[in-house]
């Protein structure tokens, strides 16, 4: 194997874990975030040699993961809303969450706020409370003005918190992908 | 500041924020209680939604399944290069094989004769016709070689005492042998051998021998023994070289 590809799996373990988290709030699917990290890693291999800087990587990554969710949020062409006890009831699907102190109500809430939100708000807010990364990262990341980043995250987390001051109603959004 | 701009920038600010930018929002804080009360309820849940953006599920097999799917790529990248490689080595290599087989082809092709006849030398195959008879010998020949059942005039006064069909260099040949002589044997191969009807080496057996060739023809006499032996042999029995 390669120098460069022994250095690329490196990558792999030190950076899969971020890209899925990214991945799970922006889609609210452990599947959908899974095939998104997979194939933005697989892409980031096929494109390696457009990283100027190694010390830039993890921002190259969460770009290409972003390249990756707007291509698939186009094939998404539907969406219905089930209610969450018939998912649970009918499928047997479960939610699996890591507790980390959180309370559940608190993660369900979150996961109907960022569904409630757009993908130009959805997608820095995600990088914002996930990540914490400053503005000028995610600017850099989503390939963004820095001023559009800022104006749009002010806006995003105004639009968060009203719709967390919300009761939480037990729905799921589950999506419907069309396989071309 | 008023209260609509103050609530405005209230999601604009964030810890680590430069002071100075943000010291009109603080101003106004210090100053309205229910703005003040709004940016403390914002700061707390702004805390809780970064405390519940950490729970998130395990996907305990991702790395190994983005791990073996880069392998597969790699895999298919490597059988690609190797096709492409192929395609732009195989004129080269088409060239370097018609090289070697318009140069080095005869070379290999005489090396086998000599090996041959050093072989025929040293074992002379089992006679398949057995006679004295010296037209008799000539006709059965020429039924082999499908030719004429005479010998050149330098070969005219060789006796024979019996005759087999071999093969030579994929040619059809017969072996005849000598009369009086049990270290002779004349092969009658039909085709002309080689390019300058020569023999250039009969050294890898313990033998020698005189070649002639009359166009379609050649005729070898395959002597076991040193060269002077062969020509002691020839002028003896009257044959020119």
């Amino acid at each position: 194997m390669h120098k460069s590809d022994h250095t690329f799996d490196d990558w792999v373990g030190q950076y899969q874990r971020l890209l899925f988290g990214i991945a799970y709030w922006w889609t609210g699917s452990r599947t959908d975030a899974e095939e998104l990290t997979q194939e933005a890693f697989f892409q980031a291999y096929r494109s390696r040699s457009s990283l100027r800087e190694i010390e830039a990587v993890k921002g190259w990554l969460v770009g290409i993961l972003r390249h990756c969710y707007a291509q698939r949020c186009r094939k998404d062409h539907s969406r219905i809303e089930i209610p969450l006890d018939e998912v649970v009831e009918k499928s047997g699907e479960t939610i699996d969450l890591r507790s980390d102190g959180a309370d559940p109500h608190d993660i369900l809430a979150l996961r109907q706020a960022l569904e409630r939100l757009d993908e130009r708000h959805r997608v820095p807010l995600v990088l914002f409370y996930f990540q914490e990364l400053s503005y000028r990262e995610i600017a850099e990341a989503l390939e963004l003005p820095l001023g559009t980043v800022m104006s749009r995250l002010s806006r995003a987390r105004q639009l968060l918190h009203e719709s967390l001051a919300r009761p939480v109603a037990l729905t799921f959004v589950k999506k419907i992908r069309k396989v071309n | 500041m008023n209260c609509d701009l103050c609530r405005s920038e209230m999601y604009a600010w964030r810890p680590g924020s430069d002071e100075n930018s943000f010291q009109p929002l603080f101003d106004h804080l210090d100053s309205c209680a229910e703005c003040a009360r709004l940016f403390e309820q914002l700061t707390a849940s702004d805390e809780n939604v970064r405390r519940t953006f950490q729970s998130y599920p395990e996907s305990p097999i991702l790395e190994s399944r983005i791990l073996s799917g880069l392998a597969h790529q790699r895999a298919q990248a490597a059988v690609r290069r190797l096709g492409w490689r192929s395609w732009m080595l195989a004129p080269a290599l088409a060239s370097l094989l018609i090289v070697l087989f318009v140069l080095v082809a005869p070379r290999f092709q005489q090396a086998r004769l000599n090996r041959e006849m050093a072989l025929l030398l040293s074992k002379p195959p089992a006679l398949e016709i057995n006679s004295t008879d010296r037209k008799q010998l000539l006709e059965w020949s020429a039924s082999q070689l499908e030719g004429p059942p005479t010998l050149p005039a330098e070969l005219d006064k060789l006796e024979f005492r019996g005759a087999a069909a071999i093969s030579v260099a994929a040619h059809k040949a017969v072996l005849l042998k000598m009369k009086n002589e049990e270290r002779a044997s004349l092969v009658i191969v039909g085709a002309p051998l080689t390019q300058d009807n020569r023999f250039h080496s009969m050294r890898e057996g313990p033998g020698s021998a005189s070649l002639w060739s009359d166009g379609t023809r050649s005729y070898l006499l395959l002597f076991n023994g040193t060269d002077q032996e062969l020509h002691a042999y020839m002028t003896k029995m009257g044959i020119t070289a």
